[in-house]
């Protein structure tokens, strides 16, 4: 048995009435990989961050290697040996990647940045661990898998012997997780010790020794990671056995709602969508598969009027929406989940109830649209509004007043879904709806859109989890390289057909050949 | 996550509880604009003491030099003069622009005034010569907003190099055609008795003006938390594209938001011309550094409507104080203008650390 490089002991933390932490014991042993796993908001987070020194903890011990330490902030925590890659990137992106992983720590000559041993520890470093990176490359412009590797060589230049890595896989595609998880079990072979924050189950499945369980605050599961079945750790994590939600097909779809005719989109010279022609009827989930950046999000935006198209016609409810700016278009039937909800889709800094005002704060019975109150808002009905979708969409707040930001992500998302769906638009589009979001949360976020469905609404969903579409779509078209490359009906959307045509495999083939294409 | 009520929390350590207060008190949104007037008087203390002057004097000078009795009514005058700015700063500051311009809007607001109140004597001149004012500062404010969403030049840019035009021009007609004939000074000529400013009982620096600006601060209040626009602005400036995902027409705010800037500065200078001397006088209207103690008012209350008044107070009274403090502790006043340079300094530093990190990736 390998010792403890990490024991956390009867660890507590609350915000004002929320409890994050409640006596959690946590034990590392130095050379495993090992998972904590739990819902949005268990309190992953806010553990790792009492262990790397970002947050006091109110109660409990921290023991690295053997030491009870009283962290003051992160610089303690690195010199004790750890090292943090946390879920939002904290990188600065005008920097190259030599200059972001020793910023901080850098090798000098004559008080100077040492340019050269720089670009030279970063190849040393990737060389030993396997990570492919460009010292040179500016981190502005790369992929979201590569600005991790970063984040990781940032915490191995600085020697730390004990990674944490809070949901590193959200923002990774299928073939990143794998180069990460290796990366991760050299490290571990090579003695370090690897925390790894998820609450994907096959993930830990497939990556972990150990794995640790939170649920509300506490710890509700411990296990050897070759002894734990899937049921126990959903069991563990959710308190019940999560229910698939049940698809029973559609009824049968009703008119054209919403009709996209060779819309083409260009940004800065480069093609992002070419030739695209689909159309959503009424009571039908069209999915839309691709890996991400093969422009499904420039799709979206043309269809919401973010962004300008090149060329092409776009018709909701048969109106044309070439004169219509988002305003018009949102109260012509839109509404629209986006892709990036801090970024977009909320205002982190603002009060849940206002976020969830957004588009009702012009019409009645938060804004007057007539008389002399026109132009007031009603603060009364805005908090009313608010208590209401909280409670509906069990968001788990301590009140409509936090700020969004202090959410966690399943949580931000319900009340980006519940914003959205209360404008009871004819037609929805959900862009990766339940990226970053628990299982709980899922399967809830899921029965919503297939309701909304039932009741008639036109549904466009963008995701690149194919168990998702297969769950919810009536239809799958597959995006690959700025087209259309297939398109599948709901029977034929095997996970072999969708994965292939989104790796490019039907990439030749002109459109109105789909269904063979793939098959 | 547990949510627990009021009853069966349990109670923390108390170590536990003072760390937790330290950490909101830390964290608070005030600590960094009281940081900076802090800081500021801090070096003002140091650069007086490096003169070999007593800073504790030269302060206390500052004090009593704008609070004594007979200087109040000054005082409130100028405290005026300085939310009125501060507003013209702060309702784009709002939405996350800033307008360098308010130069050009106050001398514009002035002209305005003085050519229709001079133009108008009679009872309506004082109401027509603000609305005229309102008008044409608004106007011009708001030519920033199209040519940031049309030709993508950013409001602070274009106010900023807009604004020493209309200083220009202003200039130019107050020294040749609106120039008083026979004075050779650069003035227009006074206005008559009944196209001044309303009187207030007993003052006589503050004036009905007085009561205009503070209309105006309350207007600012009310639209900025009871409404559509205003909620409208605080969601631009907490996130743009979340205000442009939800449909909010961003140009459109932008030019309404540059208007009531323009507006406001340009009523602040409609009062200053209708009220003693009752004229327009060549860099009169700019000479007390209202726009600029305004914009760092309007800078350190974060442009919160319910904070001007109070950031206001700090720049009137080292504004009027500082005069005092030239006369009783031989302080020269440019020390006022330093000590605002420094709190701007320190607010747009924190800005720009602000951008910075948020510069980073989040993805
Ligand atoms: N800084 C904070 N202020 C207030 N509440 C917070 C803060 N950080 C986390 N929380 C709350 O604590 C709970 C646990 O959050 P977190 O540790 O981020 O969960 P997880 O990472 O498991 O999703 C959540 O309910 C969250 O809203
Ligand atoms: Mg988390």
């Amino acid at each position: 048995m390998t010792s403890a490089a990490v024991e956390l002991r009867g660890i507590s933390k609350r915000f004002d009435a929320v409890v994050a932490n409640d006596g959690v014991d946590l034990v590392l042993r130095r050379g495993t990989i090992h998972a904590v796993m739990g819902e949005n908001g268990a309190g992953k987070s806010t553990l790792m961050s009492i262990l790397f020194g970002l947050v006091r903890p109110d109660s409990g011990d921290i023991v690295v290697n053997g030491v009870e330490r009283h962290f003051r902030g992160p610089l303690d925590a690195i010199a004790a040996g750890l090292g943090m890659v946390h879920q939002h990137f904290r990188l600065f992106d005008s920097m190259t990647v030599a200059e972001n992983v020793v910023y901080g720590a850098e090798p000098t000559r004559r008080g100077s940045l040492d340019r050269k041993a720089a670009a030279a520890r970063v190849r040393e470093l990737s060389d030993r661990y396997g990570l492919e990176t460009d010292p040179d490359a500016v981190v502005g412009r790369l992929s979201a898998g590569a600005r991790q590797r970063v984040e990781i060589l940032k915490a191995l230049h600085r020697d730390a012997e004990i990674l944490i890595l809070d949901e590193p896989t959200a923002v990774l595609t299928p073939d990143e997780v794998d180069s990460l998880f290796a990366v991760l079990r050299r490290a571990a072979d090579g003695g370090a010790t690897v925390v790894l924050v998820t609450h994907k189950i096959h993930e830990v499945l497939a990556i972990s020794d150990e794995v640790t369980v939170l649920r509300d605050a506490r710890v509700t599961g411990r296990f050897r990671t070759a002894e734990a079945t899937s049921g126990a750790l959903v069991q563990a994590m959710t308190g019940r056995e999560v229910r698939e939600v049940g698809n029973p097909g559609t009824g049968e779809p009703g008119e054209v709602v919403l009709e996209v005719e060779r819309l083409g989109v260009t940004d800065r010279g480069v093609h992002r969508v070419r030739d695209v022609s689909f159309s959503v009827r009424r009571g039908e989930i069209v999915g839309v598969a691709g890996v991400s950046g093969n422009g499904q999000h420039e799709v979206v935006a043309a269809i919401l009027g973010t962004d300008p198209i090149e060329s092409g016609t776009i018709r909701l409810l048969g109106r044309d929406l070439a004169s219509l700016d988002v305003r018009r278009r949102r109260a012509l039937g839109l509404a629209v989940v986006p892709e990036d909800r801090r970024g977009e889709g909320t205002a982190v800094t603002m009060s849940t109830a206002e976020n969830l005002s957004l588009g009702h704060h012009r019409t009645p019975p938060i804004g007057a649209s007539t008389g002399w109150r026109r132009g007031f808002l009603n603060l009364r009905a805005q908090r009313d509004m608010a208590r209401r979708l909280i409670a509906d969409y069990d968001v788990r707040t301590s009140g409509e007043k936090l700020p969004v930001g202090a959410l966690s992500g399943g949580n931000a998302q319900k009340v980006v879904i519940a914003r959205e769906l209360s404008h009871d638009a004819p037609v929805l589009i959900a862009e990766q709806p339940t990226q970053g979001v628990d299982i709980g949360a899922i399967e809830s976020i899921h029965q919503r859109l297939l309701d909304y469905r039932d009741q008639g609404g036109a549904v466009l969903l963008v995701s690149h989890e194919i168990a998702e579409l297969q769950a919810l779509a009536d239809r799958v078209l597959v995006m690959f390289a700025g087209r259309i490359v297939a398109e599948y009906s709901r029977a034929d959307a095997s996970t072999e057909r969708i994965g292939a045509a989104m790796a490019g495999a039907a990439e030749h083939r002109q459109a109105g050949e789909h269904e063979e294409a793939a098959s | 996550m547990t949510v627990s009520t009021g009853t069966e929390a349990p109670p923390e350590p108390r170590s536990a509880a003072a760390r937790r207060l330290l950490g909101v008190a830390v964290r608070h949104p005030a600590v960094v604009p009281l940081g900076a007037v802090v800081l500021a008087l801090l070096i003002g203390a140091v650069i007086i003491a490096a003169a070999g002057l007593d800073p504790l004097v030269a302060y206390a000078a500052v004090l009593e030099g704008a609070l004594e009795p007979g200087s109040l009514d000054y005082t409130f005058s100028v405290w005026g003069f300085t939310c009125g700015m501060a507003l013209a700063a702060a309702i784009p500051l709002r939405m996350g622009e800033f307008n360098l311009g308010g130069n050009g809007q106050l001398v514009l607001g002035g002209l305005a005034a003085v050519v229709v109140a001079g133009a108008l004597p009679g009872p309506f001149a004082v109401p027509l010569a603000l609305l005229a004012a309102a008008v044409l500062a608004g106007g011009f404010g708001a030519i920033s907003a199209p040519l940031a969403t049309r030709f993508k030049i950013p409001i602070i840019i274009s106010t900023l190099l807009l604004s020493p035009v209309a200083v220009a021009v202003v200039s130019f007609l107050i020294r040749y055609p609106l120039a008083e004939r026979g004075s050779g000074v650069a003035q227009t000529a006074q206005l008559p008795e009944d196209a001044r400013m309303w009187r207030l009982p007993e003052l006589s620096y503050s004036n009905v003006g007085l009561l205009v600006i503070i209309a105006m601060m309350i207007v600012f209040w009310i639209v900025d938390s009871r409404t559509a626009v205003g909620y409208e602005l605080r969601v631009v400036g907490a996130n743009r594209r979340f205000g442009a995902y939800g449909g909010i027409v961003v140009g459109r705010l932008a030019l309404g938001a540059m208007a009531a800037a323009g507006a406001a500065a340009g009523i602040v200078g409609a009062i200053i011309v209708l009220s003693a001397p009752y004229r327009l006088i060549d860099g009169a209207l700019l000479s007390p550094g209202y726009t600029f103690a305004g914009f760092a008012a309007a800078l350190l209350a974060g442009g919160r409507p319910l904070l001007i008044p109070l950031t206001s107070v700090l720049f009137a009274v080292l504004q009027v104080g500082g005069a005092a403090m030239e006369r009783s502790a031989d302080v020269p006043r440019q020390l006022s203008d330093l000590l605002q340079g420094v709190v701007i300094v320190v607010l747009a530093l924190r800005t720009v650390l602000d951008a910075r990190r948020t510069g980073r990736s989040e993805h």
